[in-house]
């Protein structure tokens, strides 16, 4: 294991040396990863759901999010349209990956609070085209094995190009991706393109950072879209509204709290 | 025409030199050949079924599925370790196969997709029904009993008696018009399993499944029945000329006519559908006939005067011939342009490339006949030892001497006949259209058997409002069709956004049998969407309602593609959705209302272009002969044989459906030539006066053996059709077959007593 250690070592020493400017991958992955993004942040969504004739479907929520440790708490409250509106939803993401999420959802047309199934880490986040893995700031980074492809410029801006490919084939089926390709800033370290490859190797989606802006000194975006190219399905989340590290009580991640809805704060 | 053709003979060279040309000119066309498979190619593009199925697609995102069902028939079923790895191996594979979409839980359905949505002491899980690998034999009882109480998926993915269960997947958007690729990749597949053996039956069906095979078959078919018609017409033309030449001329003069015939189908980018397989067989079949006649003219021309120059011997006979043979030509072409008044898309092809392939057979004859005559060396003798003349000698001594017995037999055919017509069936199903023993079509009927059906009959309601699919009062209506539905036996299944949203009420209310109704307000329906969107993909619902809420769509299930079944359905249907459903716009779609509509064009083409064939050929008879009576007793046989062929049709109960129903116009066209150029002879000695034995006589004597041969090639090349694949085409060669029989024999022993009142009365 000693000797392992020290080859690789030498073996990061002699690439170091040759071409200091450039990080591996997982070096950018791992800075996208720690990128500041607030203890809480409160937002507003706006979801456009676009089917393949160009139907239109908008939903608007409020969210909120606390950092409690390693693990995330959130709460978001749908206000349009009417006849979802007070539906709410509260979830406990754990970082440890062998816990399952805890998820209640609040019916007001049953006046009941009903606890839901965690989803799986392939499924769609609610009937978005983006999964839940996808909404993440960045993916597990040892889900993958990552290759930095090269440099790119994307809209006037240096970024890094990254390849991931599913460490495993059962990851893979799980994530339902055979390869992405992240685009990173080099400057902020923000993902503002990826492309997905689905199981048979064909293109299958592309997300775009349309609007990025800095609040609280955190690049946040404001605009993203994600395209299906097999379903011609797209979905546009528009974010306003940022209170980054407000106040934001413990007691406002609970089931009375869902019960109650949105009272505007 | 003398002069035409007396200048074909001093230009041969030139004349080969530019039928030549344009022979490459047509073969270039060639490689722009493709098939068409989709039933709905075949519709007129502003028929309803058409129209509702576009609309279906574009709408709900509806598609036709292959069905893969993985059978094992013992006690225990499909319920093992070994089956079930199997299922989710399939379902894997097809994940990486770029000729399926598999995006959402509706595009890839199977154990190992599907998920069960079940209630819990404080709310709801949805999870897989399956876990895999390595199933323990408690997981597995664990996964029957959990399906068995959902229910859902009961005779839609497992059969009933857990002897079967199915995958569903969705041919790629791009792999629509090449299922043959798609049917490939999957029976290849299929057999890689088979090798390496185990318990279970794989078998493979569904609409692009049956589309497919239908690609894998028609070429196939072509390719298997063009050398043996070829090789038919080589031993008939080597029997009737006894030379080399004899053989070779005729032959290259129909093979010519076909490349030109498939060349210009090519280059004007018609479709091969599986109707029209069947014209290089038909053109080979009738096209010949032109050839025949006047080569043997030429013969007889040469060998009368021997002191004839080669290129007189065959202008003679050239300005004898062509009017004949432009007769039949143009009567054959009328019958097959008859079914343009068809308003099925194949028919009306078919109908138009053969008359396009006899009309080229006829160019050819005219141009490449003397042509290659003037440039080939004389060689050929006199036709002395001539075929078949004792079996003709012997028709005139019949029809003189046993004229009671033969109006006797055909009055009892003719009665019999009318009897089958009586008992004639319509009916149009696709899977029909392969041969009973046909792996595919075994395979749909033990799949319809453990399943709820493999055929569809799609409803589409348009409430005309936002979010009006989600008034309790339209749910509460849409169950209550489906209800109605599924009281008929052929009916498996049936679904809507109306079952997904009673099947959460009851789940949300702790599983109590007694929610299992609407949603009580529109706004609980949004929100049980909302709460199953958070488990499902984007697209999940599409199928059942537009993401307006305005529209919603029923799929029944059927265990029957046949149109009467889905006539009944239909008719048991529609009066009861429109009170369900008062001033709403209602739509039918689906592969049983294909059908039926479908079956219903045949019926009224069929009807149409018989009567249409019947006018064109006697008015051309009419112009022919200058006589209304010799025009209507030209079409006497042809008639009888048509009345024959929808007779066996009634007696065989083999119903009217795309192949068979076009054999009436057939049989006209091609067998009045019989007719005609007997008549033609008869009249020709007639005028001078012979009695009347001597004019059956002269009249076998000289047009008798080309009839007959004529006869020989129809009814032999119709017979090849036995062998192919294609069910319809089986059918087809059968009835065409027998009746040309008929008329054969209508022609030459019926026609001549007939015709004795006449010269009586003249």
């Amino acid at each position: 294991m000693y000797q392992v250690i020290l080859c690789f070592a030498a073996w990061l020493c002699l690439f170091g040396t040759v071409d200091a400017a450039e990080p591996t991958g997982l070096q950018i992955m791992t800075s996208v990863d720690q990128r500041e993004d607030g203890d809480t942040l409160q937002q507003h969504m706006k979801q456009i759901l676009i089917d393949r004739n160009g139907r239109e479907r908008v939903r608007q929520m409020m969210s909120f999010r606390k950092d409690v440790g390693v693990d995330k708490k959130m709460i978001s409250f749908f206000l349009e349209p009417a006849n979802i509106r007070d539906t709410a939803l509260l979830t406990f993401d754990y970082d440890n990956e062998k816990t399952d999420d805890d998820q209640w959802l609040y019916l007001p047309a049953l006046k009941k609070v009903r606890r839901i199934s965690a989803s799986d880490r392939g499924d769609y986040f609610m009937g978005t085209d983006f999964s839940f893995e996808d909404m993440k700031q960045t993916p597990e980074l040892t889900d993958y094995s990552w290759k930095l492809l090269g440099s790119d410029v994307l809209n006037g801006h240096d970024c890094w190009k990254v390849q991931g490919e599913p460490a495993s084939q059962s990851l893979g089926q799980e994530l339902g991706y055979s390869k992405i390709i992240q685009y990173v800033r080099k400057t902020s370290a923000v993902v503002v393109r990826v492309d997905y490859w689905d199981l048979a190797q064909r293109p299958l989606k592309t997300m775009r950072m349309l609007e990025l802006k800095e609040i609280q000194g955190i690049w946040t975006p404001l605009k993203i879209e994600m395209v299906n190219a097999q379903s011609s399905h797209e979905t546009v989340i528009e974010l306003s509204d940022h209170v980054y590290n407000g106040d934001i009580a413990d007691k406002k991640f609970s089931q009375r709290s869902l019960k109650r809805g949105y009272r505007g704060h | 025409m003398k002069c035409f053709f007396e200048l074909t003979i001093k230009y041969a060279w030139w004349v080969l030199l530019l039928l030549a040309l344009m022979t490459t000119g047509f073969i270039t066309q060639m490689p722009k050949l493709h098939l068409e498979t989709n039933i709905e190619e075949m519709l007129p593009k502003n028929m309803d079924a058409y129209l509702n199925k576009q609309r279906l697609e574009k709408d709900f995102n509806a598609a036709d599925m292959v069905v893969i069902g993985v059978l094992k028939k013992d006690t225990e079923g499909i319920y093992n370790a070994h089956s079930l790895a199997l299922v989710d191996e399939l379902t894997q594979w097809l994940r990486t196969r770029k000729e399926f979409r598999t995006l959402a839980l509706a595009d890839l359905m199977s154990l190992s997709t599907i998920k069960n949505i079940r209630g819990t002491a404080d709310g709801m899980e949805v999870e897989e029904f399956m876990t895999v690998p390595a199933l323990s034999s408690d997981d597995i009882e664990q996964l029957r009993h959990q399906l068995e109480v959902n229910g859902l998926y009961i005779g839609s993915i497992v059969s009933a008696d857990g002897t079967g269960t199915l995958i569903v997947v969705r041919p790629a958007a791009e792999y629509l018009g090449k299922y043959h690729e798609v049917y490939q990749v999957l029976s290849d597949k299929i057999e890689e399993i088979k090798q390496r053996g185990g318990p279970e039956e794989l078998l493979i069906t569904g609409r692009p499944v049956i589309e497919g095979v239908f690609g894998v078959y028609m070429p196939r078919d072509m390719q298997k029945m063009q050398p043996m018609i070829l090789l038919l017409l080589v031993i008939l033309l080597a029997v009737s000329f006894r030379s080399v030449r004899g053989v070779l001329i005729p032959l290259t003069v129909v093979i010519l006519s076909e490349i030109w015939m498939l060349g210009t189908m090519a280059a004007m980018g018609v479709p091969v559908y599986t109707v029209t397989t069947m014209l290089p067989i038909l053109i080979l079949a009738i096209g010949i006939a032109d050839s025949v006649h006047v080569l043997t003219h030429i013969r007889v021309e040469a060998g009368r005067d021997a002191s004839l120059s080669r290129g007189e011997s065959i202008v003679l006979a050239m300005q004898a011939m062509w009017a004949p043979i432009l007769m039949t030509t143009l009567t054959t072409a009328a019958g097959f342009l008859a079914m343009l008044s068809s308003e099925l898309i194949p028919m009306q092809y078919f109908g138009v490339f053969a008359a396009v392939g006899i009309v080229y057979a006829f160019i050819l004859t005219v141009l490449f006949i003397p042509a290659i005559e003037a440039v080939l060396p004389k060689r050929e003798k006199a036709l002395d030892k001539l075929a078949f003349t004792a079996y003709l000698s012997w028709i005139t001594h019949a029809v003189v001497h046993r004229s009671r017995q033969i109006l006797a037999a055909f009055a009892v055919l003719i009665l019999i006949s009318a009897y089958g017509l009586t008992q004639l069936n319509v009916d149009s199903s696709l899977i029909h259209q392969f041969n009973p023993s046909d792996p595919l079509r075994q395979a749909d009927v033990v799949l319809n058997d453990h399943f709820a059906g493999t055929n569809t009959l799609d409803i589409t309601i348009d409430t005309d409002q936002d979010d009006g699919v989600l008034e309790p009062s339209f749910l509460k209506a849409l169950l209550k069709l489906q209800g109605i539905a599924e009281s008929n036996p052929l009916v498996g299944d049936s679904s809507s956004i109306a079952e997904s949203l009673a099947e959460m009420n009851k789940v949300m209310h702790d599983g109590d049998e007694a929610w299992h109704v609407a949603p009580a307000s529109s706004e609980l329906a949004a929100q049980y969407l909302l709460l199953y969107s958070f488990s499902g993909a984007p697209d999940d619902f599409d199928t059942f309602v537009t993401s307006d809420y305005r529209q919603a769509h029923i799929r029944i299930q059927l265990k029957s593609d046949a149109s009467a079944d889905a006539d009944f359905l239909v008719q048991s249907l529609k009066g009861k959705a429109e009170l369900l459903f008062p001033q709403m716009r209602l739509e039918y779609a689906g592969t049983a209302y294909t059908a039926l509509r479908f079956s219903d064009l045949v019926i009224h083409g069929q009807i149409m272009s018989l009567l249409l064939a019947m006018s064109l050929i006697f008015a051309l008879c009419c112009w022919m002969f200058r006589s209304l009576k010799d025009a209507a007793l030209a079409m006497l046989p042809v008639s009888m044989a048509v009345v024959v062929d929808y007779g066996m049709m009634g007696l065989l109960d083999i119903p009217l459906e795309i192949g068979t129903a076009i054999t009436g116009a057939m049989a006209l066209g091609i067998g009045v030539d019989f007719a005609i150029h007997y008549l033609y002879r008869y009249r020709c000695h007639e005028k001078l006066g012979m009695a009347y034995q001597d004019v059956v006589a002269r009249s076998n004597e000289e047009t008798g053996r080309a009839i007959l041969f004529n006869a020989l090639v129809v009814i032999g090349g119709f017979m090849v059709l036995l062998t192919a694949n294609l069910y319809p085409q089986v059918k087809l060669g059968a009835l065409v077959s027998g009746s040309m029989l008929v008329c054969y024999l209508a022609s030459c022993y019926l026609f001549p007593i007939l015709l004795r009142g006449r010269v009586s009365s003249s």
